[in-house]
């Protein structure tokens, strides 16, 4: 009887032990998306001023600018789910790059002080937000693998876990190496 | 800076004249070492043989004889070989480092203050005894850097309540500004754990690392398996530790050939490097002329001076120049 009652507790505890670290990693993911979300908002407050600065000499690349300030005005809606946050961070990203790369070709936007205090800015909180990005991603790959391996995998079933998304890491990124670019 | 080929040829060229006039010295204290040797180990033999009836009261006869032997003629071999060292560092070593940048600043006899290796967190115990010397401070391309030989004991009691030392670090230790801004502490370690233990259990047995703050789990696979990260702020590390800077500090660490202590707290970069030696200290039995006590010196001065480039802490972030 005794035995029976000591294997119970011992799968009880194990039980208790399981259903913690599994929330516990949702909450480490929900608790960093937290802090990407707050750097990815720096950002987007920067898209603005950046817009008018260089509006006036972009003709050619009006079309840009539009999408980058629909972009933004997108993202700042309220009650969008974190997956599409991530969608959006992505397009910005891409976009953003897309300005950087044309304001070279405008040597009297390169030399404005207003464009180069902003893209100093934008670089340094690109640095920020590629951190918080891949401290997202291995939260995620640890709750993901929480949620896949054996035996956590029949706990989290049963809590109705689903598997996260993480951030897809752009190529250039990867290789930020050329640190020129962004600190010069 | 200067390459370390460059050095080679300053230590070999501009420094040849003098470092002739100090390898006859060491050949006169080699024959001065070897014959005091001699003559003071046969003083000893003589005394043991003579109080031979008295000492055997003693308990421990052979290892006591001995530990006051060794103890002895280390101090004697210091004594010995003081001059010759002072003229070295100031010679040789001296010239070397302002070779490398003359607004550099070199005094021998100092060393890095405990209160940085304290600061920086790299080892748990704290040290009762911290000694070194060979302190080097100053600016390389805007750059604050200092660094030092350090060596770093704590002190037990063994089971006879005699006072034993035990060394937590010997080695090179460098503390420079950082090129960007962090509040968190951040140190990274050499992975042991994982390397003797296995991916599963080292990695259990790093998270439970208790004394260090949360562990840090790195996206980079090699950096990952040479060090272990651990940090108070999960995002402020990864924001240090981008993928170049890993892929610097891996180089780095492979050059230095030696286990390499890093971290980063209060806007600064510590690094231990653990050579379990004396560093820059002249070579007595060997010839100063020999190429490979030469690149010794070189190399050693050249990796710690050299972490401003190789980690481009040169680049500062726009918004601390």
């Amino acid at each position: 009887m005794s035995v029976f009652l000591i294997v119970i507790a011992i799968i009880a505890v194990i039980l208790v032990l399981m259903y913690n670290s599994l929330v516990s990693k949702k909450n480490q993911v929900e608790n960093i998306f937290a802090s990407v979300d707050t750097v990815l908002k720096k950002r987007y407050d920067l898209i603005p001023n950046l817009v008018s600065s260089v509006g006036k000499y972009m003709q050619h690349e009006k079309s840009l600018l539009e999408e980058v300030t629909k972009l933004r005005a997108d993202a700042n809606k309220p009650n969008i789910s974190d997956e599409q946050k991530i969608a959006f961070d992505a397009k910005v990203s891409s976009a953003l790059g897309s300005i950087m790369v044309a304001v070279e070709n405008y040597p009297e936007l390169k030399a404005n002080e207003n464009v180069m205090h902003l893209q100093h800015s934008l670089g340094e909180i690109e640095e920020q937000i590629s951190a918080a990005r891949r401290t997202y991603n291995q939260a995620v790959t640890d709750y993901n693998n929480a949620i896949e391996m054996i035996p956590t995998n029949f706990m989290a079933s049963a809590m109705n876990y689903q598997r996260k998304e993480v951030f897809e890491i752009v190529e250039s990124e990867r290789q930020n190496v050329n640190v020129k670019e962004l600190f010069n | 800076m200067k390459s370390i080929s460059e050095l080679t040829d300053f230590y070999y060229k501009t420094l040849y004249p003098t470092l002739e006039k100090l390898e006859d010295d060491r050949k006169h204290l080699r024959y001065r070492i070897t014959v005091v040797g001699i003559f003071y180990t046969f003083v000893v033999l003589l005394m043991g043989f003579g109080f031979l009836d008295y000492l055997q009261s003693i308990p421990n006869l052979f290892f006591v004889l001995g530990f006051i032997y060794v103890g002895v003629g280390a101090f004697i071999y210091k004594f010995l070989i003081k001059d010759y060292t002072k003229e070295f560092k100031n010679k040789i070593i001296d010239p070397l480092i302002h070779a490398i940048d003359d607004k550099l600043s070199y005094i021998s006899e100092m060393h890095i203050s405990k209160d940085y290796f304290n600061r920086s967190e790299l080892f748990t115990q704290s040290p009762d005894r911290i000694s070194g010397n060979d302190f080097v401070s100053g600016e390389i391309d805007g750059v604050k850097i200092e660094f030092s030989d350090l060596h770093a004991e704590k002190k037990h009691k063994n089971s006879k309540n005699k006072d034993t030392w035990e060394t937590i670090f010997q080695g090179l230790f460098i503390v420079s500004e950082f090129n960007k801004h962090f509040k968190g502490k951040t140190v990274i370690l050499p992975d042991t754990a994982q390397s003797t233990f296995g991916d599963l259990i080292g990695n259990w047995l790093q998270s439970n690392n208790f004394g260090r703050s949360e562990l840090v789990k790195m996206d980079d696979i090699n950096f990952e398996k040479e060090f272990v990260v651990y940090s108070t702020d999960q995002i402020e590390a990864r924001y240090i530790l981008s993928h170049s800077l890993m892929k610097r500090l891996l180089a780095f660490k492979k050059k230095s050939q030696h286990p390499v202590y890093i971290s980063f707290i209060g806007e600064s970069i510590y690094m231990a490097i653990y050579y379990s030696k004396d560093l820059f200290e002249p070579s007595v039995f060997r010839s100063l002329l020999n190429y490979k006590i030469a690149m010794e010196y070189v190399k050693t001065l050249h990796l710690a001076l050299g972490i401003v480039e190789e980690l481009k802490l040169n680049q500062k972030l726009w918004s601390k120049r």
